[in-house]
């Protein structure tokens, strides 16, 4: 770091942007936290209700419904993706002819528009004839009512969730392989170690560290979803996949109960903080 | 590489049956939804399985025309590019020289990584935190359903992007190009300006395209503050459901035209997609 400068001009650089922050994320984080204070109703003065709205909290069941929907939701995607994401980088980090081409089709999902995902969901879960229906029809003679059943639309969530990014994960968990240096897997041949027990004590060990922020990355953006359950199951049947986001944004935007969507949101703000901070000690290594 | 080679042509090609396997699995999706964009609607739900054109079915290019055709499809389409160039071209003229400075020079009183960090954590916060209050600022200024309120939105969500992976690149880039410019008689600015700016423009250019495509796919802020004349294509197509029913071959349609540009972007910065996406944690 000795080669840093220290001049006026990094101000007029930086500055903007830090501005532009304050502006934009501080001011409404603010702005909110005062909101979560108040009765709040378009076109009348506001009404200081003190912590009545955290409250509210404590004693709203539905909120409790959709805390649990997302944490659940949170914890099987997150598990699931990066287990897979690993298993598929495994298999792609072997000799395998046309690999950038392959590479490159399998990580298309990350990039689809969310909310089209969930519309594309929509008529791939088609009970009565939809592709997905009517291939387990003729293999196994099942029907499964994919949207309309509370658990199965649970379960076609889960589906797309984990079919849109566990390509992320296979794609960092690659790269972290791809850079391990070849000479430790020599010396470990020539010891003859079984291919199970190379993967346990040297190559796992040594992408720990990519996996902890792939882990991370989806931790953090697991916890903001709302696209797919808005377009494919609009958190029905009833509410039973109605995850905290939605739930959120229905109370503010729909039933326009602005001081208490803002206390919602700082509760699920408080909870993602909780999360980010068990591995805040990483995060600040990585930008050293 | 650390590429473990097998002899046993029966690995090899369980390997490339697995690898197929995946690579289907992943495209089923977008396979889906292009088959039943060219399906003629009176044939969508009778053609079974998994509907191969041409051998099950004619294509028709009928639904794209129709869609096409459509104004509040054109000028839904119309919304997304600007909002997606626009919030990009600012997230990028104050992420740049952020990162810049993050990358060459010494700040005091907040560290550089702590400085860093701060800017990255605003991708930790979910977006619904601050809806309501986006709502409400956007209402008093005026800018409901106005594509600015959505271009200023998506800069902010996307500058810490442009930020992070712009002071990576930098630090990256030997800095004794500019102290020689320097010597020289070149001033501070130029050389940022002229040296290493140059130097940094592919990842720029992927680092824009992420841009774009972060902002394109956005749905919970353009659902929140556009109804009408500022709609962007997600949230067209998300009005398109209720009012025409289970009309799929317009709803796959659609489908693919909002995945389209995010998808062909990601495909032209394959080398960048993993630094840009961990922000830059993870080298790609």
């Amino acid at each position: 770091m000795a080669a840093l400068r220290s001049k006026r001009i990094k101000y007029f650089f930086i500055l903007p942007s830090i501005i532009w922050v304050f502006a934009f994320t501080l001011f409404p984080l603010i702005y909110s936290l005062t909101l979560s204070f108040f009765k709040v109703r378009l076109g009348k003065p506001l009404t200081f209700v003190g912590l009545f709205n955290f409250g509210r909290i404590l004693q709203d069941y539905k909120l409790a419904h959709s805390l649990k929907v997302t944490l659940a939701y949170v914890a099987i995607t997150v598990a699931i993706q990066v287990v897979l994401g690993l298993l598929l980088a495994l298999l792609f980090h072997q000799e395998i002819k046309g690999k950038t081409i392959w590479r490159a089709l399998l990580i298309l999902p990350i990039f689809c528009t969310p909310v089209a995902v969930g519309y594309l969901g929509l008529t791939v879960f088609y009970e009565e004839g939809g592709p997905v229906n009517s291939i387990l029809m003729s293999l196994f003679n099942l029907k499964i009512p994919w949207l309309s059943h509370p658990t199965w639309a649970w379960v076609s969530v889960l589906l797309l969730d984990i079919w849109q990014w566990t390509p992320f994960c296979f794609l960092v968990i690659l790269a972290g392989l791809q850079s391990l240096s070849e000479e430790v897997y020599d010396a470990a041949y020539i010891d003859s170690s079984s291919e199970w027990q190379i993967f346990r004590k040297i190559t796992f060990p040594l992408i720990q560290p990519v996996i902890i922020i792939v882990l991370l990355l989806r931790l953090i953006e697991s916890f903001k979803i709302f696209d797919i359950i808005f377009s494919l199951t609009g958190g029905g049947p009833g509410t039973a996949t109605e995850v905290y986001s939605l739930y959120t944004y229905r109370t503010g935007l729909r039933f326009f109960d602005f001081g208490y969507a803002s206390a919602l949101s700082y509760l699920l703000l408080a909870i993602v903080m909780v999360v980010v901070n068990l591995f805040f000690r990483r995060i600040r290594q990585v930008y050293e | 590489m650390g590429v473990v080679k097998r002899k046993s042509p029966v690995f090899s090609f369980i390997r490339y049956v697995l690898v197929v396997i995946v690579v289907c699995w992943a495209l089923f999706l977008l396979y889906w939804g292009v088959v039943t964009s060219l399906k003629p609607p009176a044939e969508t739900f009778t053609i079974s399985g998994i509907s191969i054109p041409f051998v099950q079915f004619k294509p028709t290019a009928e639904n794209w025309r129709i869609e096409l055709s459509t104004r509040e499809s054109r000028s839904a389409l119309l919304n997304s590019i600007i909002v997606a160039i626009a919030a990009t071209a600012i997230a990028l003229s104050l992420g740049l020289p952020a990162g810049y400075a993050l990358a060459r020079f010494q700040f005091r009183r907040v560290k550089n990584r702590d400085l860093t960090v701060w800017f990255l954590s605003q991708r930790v916060l979910p977006p619904v935190a601050v809806v309501i209050p986006f709502f409400l600022i956007m209402r008093s200024l005026h800018l409901l359903d106005h594509v600015l309120g959505l271009i200023l939105i998506n800069a902010t969500f996307t500058l810490p992007f442009a930020v992070v992976i712009m002071r990576q690149t930098f630090q990256e880039l030997p800095i004794e190009l500019e102290e020689a410019a320097a010597v020289d008689g070149c001033s501070d600015f130029d050389a940022f300006w002229k040296i290493s700016l140059p130097l940094a423009v592919p990842t720029l250019v992927a680092v824009a395209a992420i841009c774009v495509a972060f902002t394109w796919n956005e749905f919970l802020f353009a659902l929140s503050i556009s109804s009408l004349k500022a709609k962007t294509f997600p949230v067209y197509l998300a009005g398109a459901e209720d009012t025409r029913g289970v009309q799929f071959w317009f709803i796959a349609t659609r489908t693919i035209l909002a995945m389209g540009p995010p998808v062909v972007l990601a495909l032209f910065i394959q080398k960048y997609i993993v630094r840009g996406l961990t922000f830059g944690a993870v080298k790609g």
